[in-house]
């Protein structure tokens, strides 16, 4: 019943502070439990020789050394059972936890010693005896720890290669971890240190190989467990108290409760000096207070006096009996005087709480660099300090360890990772709570004009949801478009890019659920098997439509325009509504003469719809696409150029683009939302999901954003008028479907154009909504980062002046905001403040997510 | 202590980390150094800085054993011939730390001293400006700050991040 308890509390050790404080702990389980054994015993045996306990039995000194062993025994269940409750800090909770852990070995060896001692008889121990019973210690906590690594290890090799056999994985971790106790146990070894270090080992390794599903199971099954193992041995101490006859003798039990707290906080006291001498966190008072009370004795004494035989031990049963009734009586009271006053000690006392929250972003990142930094300085210093060993331990691991034992190894930081993704999760999951109408949830309908119809209807109720859905910023040029991509957009692409491409795989992993909602239940959804390589497929993909395309197959909307490509662009971008079966892949296909206007078909074999943007170098980041740059110029395409990724030598201003785009003079064109906002604005939040066209469109509504305008000052070349190419828009949330709308909605779109829609159309911006965005923008970062201090405000900096700078080059570049200002009122207040939230939301989603590394 | 925020926590525990390696080296030591200090001199630096003569001796062995040129001052060679400073991501940026304040290329003891009594303690009552709260961050702030613009932009977290997460690869 042990088993699950140390495991539980192995499992979920942090690491950081254990091994930290493991100084400490050493300290205080071994020295401190010697101690109080000695203490005790021998206070006990005096006290007997004395004659005060009027025992009808003598109490001979191995006797009482043996039932000290036991009884001074820090116990971890109660322990760990009374300090979930009162949340105490985490150093103080560490180094209690801790030394209830550790001692067991100590208490082990002490146990048997006296045991084997005793069976001999008093008169025949002699000094090698003893000599034995000491390096006994040593070779027996070791020893347990050892194979705890060992079995640790072993778990994590297995649970390499479960991809196959995902339901079985939480059954790995729980029969591993058992088989190391029993052959530790079997080895007269240390089984909790075993099962301990068990866990502790066990779960670097395992955590990265599981899949999710097991990750959680595995958590749930080892607290019930442990938490039913607790009440189990609880209730057994509590029948067996009424079971037993009791030799109850008043003088010896409380003598025993009052030894073992008394040398407990003299041994606490002396033990913390000590290690203060060594420590950084100083132990204070109130911790070596809370410390010595919370040395509750619980169920691993009780196992152990049980365990006294009347034979073996030279025992009498009086005797037997006596220690039996006090260990119960010494476990009652301090689990229940001691456990039940401690919490509001230690809320009188003021002790330092801890803060249960998990580290933001910004934390990991400085930690880590503070852990390098003190590295550094401990070896400029010529030390091999802390910081050092830990350095180096890392690195040994990430170069020998972890290539075996973890099956796709990502990248050397899973918890930056970890909290990225946990930070582009959140942002999905707001962008989707954005979207009430749950038109998220739906499947995607086979066309545009489809959705577009139930966007319509859906429409009528959420008003709210108006500059969402706001179709009048779809981009119906097809063209291409050159987004004009700011700094900050293509800075927020590299990060993006690094983080994500570190963080391929556990990405999808936390994304499945999203994925459940949309689709149909796949299998590829109850494996953690990635799809991978989004570059082979896109390359194969092209490849296979290439061929497809070269016998004239596919679907080509629109002529897009050629003047643009320079020579030929990389690839042009599909984006394609809806998905079967993958997450997403777009297929690019590429060049011009492809794009010069054939006539439209049927889908290609994806089972997409591809709607190809004319040249566009709208490619998504989020699709990993890799350009095929198989033109013949030798000179770098545009996209080359253009992509983050790709441009690292070229990394000046961004490229202007030419001022008017062609249709800028067309009143009739709907204002279109720039690719850089539907590409670049939701960058952080690409992610495997399915792109629909309702994430398109909700993207669509920030076209009110610096970002935006300045997309829309690009050139579009819009030579085709042929309204049916949709225009790709870049899953800027992840969707990828296209923005633009089909010829025949545009009679309908119309229909909803508000004046502030009026006011965009085919212009290229208002000046106006710029001082919201910027507030906006920074009201949003202020709030959201009110951790970061300096960091975010110079984030925030960043962000304002991009702001600015995109609204003084707008307001250079306007050319209708005379004719719009009367359309610039109040309403447009009203609407763009959504919108301008929105965009300024997703920007800040987008701002955060950067600030926050 | 106040450990309000976390990255002054961090600060804090990291650097208070290095007094303590710096009295448990002097524990060890046996014999004093042969000590090229005059005496002002230390009480000068141990006024400034706060570190007590034994450890400014230590320091102060250990700065001449990085001195393999025994110039009397220290290059950036010198720094970057300890192994572990040259394979870490951060070593550059502190050695940049030691020697934003000289002008040559060299650093001389007390601007070792004075860079290291970043990383001293906090006693109460005792702070200077080297080893305060303050100081201590101005310190961490540097590291981050390349071009010394005093302020952190996008691109110097980006590095940074890169280095974290891009280190191992």
């Amino acid at each position: 019943m042990l088993p699950p308890i140390i495991l539980d509390a192995g499992y979920f050790m942090p690491n950081r502070l254990f091994f930290n404080n493991l100084g400490t702990i050493l300290l205080f389980a071994v020295v401190g439990t010697l101690w109080n054994t000695f203490s005790i015993g021998l206070s006990l045996w005096g006290l007997g020789q004395a004659g005060l306990f009027n025992l009808s039995f003598q109490l001979p000194l191995l006797q009482s050394l043996l039932f000290s062993a036991l009884i001074s025994a820090v116990d971890p269940v109660a322990v760990l059972a009374v300090f979930e409750e009162i949340h105490v800090n985490e150093v103080l909770y560490i180094v209690v936890f801790g030394e209830s852990l550790l001692n067991d070995a100590v208490t082990v060896v002490l146990y048997h010693m006296f045991e084997e001692y005793a069976k001999m008889g008093a008169d025949q121990v002699e000094v090698t005896e003893i000599f034995k019973g000491i390096a006994s210690f040593p070779v027996v906590a070791l020893g347990g720890t050892l194979i705890g690594i060992i079995w640790g290890f072993l778990t994590g090799f297995i649970t390499r290669f479960t991809n196959h056999v995902r339901v079985i994985e939480p059954i790995f971790i729980f029969v591993m971890a058992y088989l190391a106790y029993l052959c530790a146990e079997t080895f007269h070894m240390s089984g909790i240190l075993a099962i301990t270090f068990c866990g502790i080992t066990m779960k670097n390794y395992v955590e990265a190989n599981i899949s999710h599903k097991s990750h959680t199971t595995v958590k749930y099954a080892m607290k019930m467990l442990s938490s039913s193992s607790e009440t189990i041995i609880f209730m057994f101490l509590g029948v067996s108290t009424i079971h037993d006859k009791h030799n109850w003798n008043w003088s010896f039990v409380i003598a025993t409760v009052v030894f073992c707290t008394v040398y407990r906080i003299i041994g606490t006291i002396v033990l913390s000096a000590l290690a203060n001498k060594f420590r950084l966190h100083k132990l204070g008072r109130v911790d070596q207070f809370v410390m010595s009370y919370g040395g509750l004795r619980g169920a691993v004494a009780f196992a152990l006096v049980l365990l006294i035989k009347l034979d073996s031990v030279d025992c009498q049963d009086d005797m037997r009996r006596m220690f039996v009734t006090t260990t119960i009586a010494v476990i009652y009271f301090t689990v229940f005087v001691q456990g039940i006053t401690i919490k509001p000690l230690v809320q009188w006392l003021k002790v330092k709480r801890a803060h249960k929250r998990k580290p933001t972003m910004n934390e990991r990142i400085h930690e880590r660099l503070f852990d390098h930094t003190m590295a550094v300085v401990e070896s400029l210093m010529g030390q091999v300090g802390h910081y050092h060993l830990r350095d180096k331990f890392k690195q040994f691991d990430n170069t020998y360890i972890r290539p075996c034992l973890i099956r796709d190894l990502k990248g050397a930081e899973p918890k930056i990772l970890e909290t990225f993704s946990k930070l582009t999760m959140r942002d999905a999951m707001d962008m989707m709570n954005r979207n009430p109408t749950g038109q998220s949830g739906k499947l995607h309908p086979d066309s545009v004009a489809a959705m577009l119809r139930s966007n319509m209807n859906g429409q009528g109720g959420s008003s709210g949801n108006l500059e969402q859905l706001d179709q009048s910023t779809w981009n119906i040029d097809l063209q291409e478009l050159e987004y004009n991509l700011s700094r900050k957009d293509l800075s927020d692409a590299k990060i993006h890019h690094l983080l994500a491409e570190e963080l391929y795989k556990p990405y999808r992993r936390q994304h499945r659920r999203l994925s459940y909602s949309r689709h149909a239940v796949h299998e590829k959804d109850l494996t953690t098997e990635q799809p991978v390589n989004y570059k082979t497929q896109m390359n194969f993909k092209r490849m296979v439509s290439e061929k497809a395309l070269k016998s004239g197959k596919t679907r080509r909307t629109g002529a897009p325009n050629t003047s643009k490509n320079d020579g030929g662009h990389g690839s042009s971008s599909n984006g394609y509504v809806a998905y079967g079966e993958e997450y997403d892949n777009p297929v690019f296909t590429m060049s011009d003469e492809r794009l010069q206007g054939k006539s439209s078909e049927s889908h290609d074999g994806d089972g997409g719809i591809y709607f190809i943007a004319g040249g566009g170098s709208r490619v998504s980041p989020a699709r990993r696409m890799t350009l095929r740059d198989d033109d013949d110029t030798g000179s770098p395409t545009k996209m080359e150029r253009e992509l983050p990724w790709k441009r690292e030598d070229l990394e000046e201003a961004s490229i202007r683009q030419n001022e008017f785009p062609a249709w800028s003079a067309n009143k009739e064109y709907l204002a279109y939302n720039s690719p850089t906002n539907t590409y670049l604005g939701g960058l952080d939040r690409n992610q495997p999901r399915m792109p629909t066209v309702i994430g398109l469109f909700k993207r669509d509504s920030i076209s009110s954003t610096p970002g935006s305008r300045r997309g829309s000052i690009q050139s579009i070349h819009y030579h085709n008028n042929r309204l049916e190419s949709p225009r790709h828009s870049i899953g800027s949330d992840g969707s990828g479907g296209p923005s633009g709308v089909a010829d025949t909605d545009n009679v309908i779109l119309s229909s909803h154009n508000t004046p502030q829609m009026m006011s965009r159309r085919g212009s290229t911006f208002v000046a106006l909504p710029i001082p919201e965005v910027a507030e906006e923008t920074e009201k949003d970062l202020l709030e959201a980062e009110k951790k970061d201090g300096g960091h975010g405000r110079s984030a925030i900096k960043a962000v304002a002046s991009t702001a600015e700078a995109n609204k003084i080059e707008e307001v250079e570049n306007s050319d209708d905001e005379n004719g719009n200002p009367t359309d610039i009122p109040a309403p447009q207040q009203d609407n763009n403040n959504p919108a301008v939230e929105n965009w300024s939301s997703s920007d800040n989603k987008s701002n955060q997510t950067h600030t926050k590394l | 202590m106040s450990l309000d925020s976390p990255i002054s926590y961090q600060a804090y525990i990291g650097q208070q980390y290095i007094q303590h390696l710096i009295s448990c080296e002097r524990s060890k030591m046996g014999s004093r150094p042969s000590l090229l200090l005059r005496d002002e001199e230390l009480a000068e630096i141990q006024k400034e800085t706060g570190f007590s003569a034994n450890q400014i001796e230590r320091l102060y062995s250990r700065f001449t054993a990085l001195d393999k040129s025994s110039t009397g001052a220290l290059s950036r060679e010198d720094f970057l011939r300890i192994p572990e400073l040259a394979i870490n991501p951060l070593g550059e940026r502190i050695v940049n730390a030691f020697f934003r304040h000289s002008d040559e290329d060299r650093v001389n003891f007390r601007q070792f001293v004075r860079v290291l009594a970043h990383f001293r303690p906090v006693k109460k009552h005792k702070e200077n400006r080297y080893n305060s709260r303050e100081g201590k961050l101005q310190f961490a702030f540097k590291l981050y700050d390349l071009d010394d613009d005093d302020r952190i932009s996008r691109d110097e977290l980006m590095a940074v991040l890169q280095m974290m997460v891009g280190e191992n690869i």
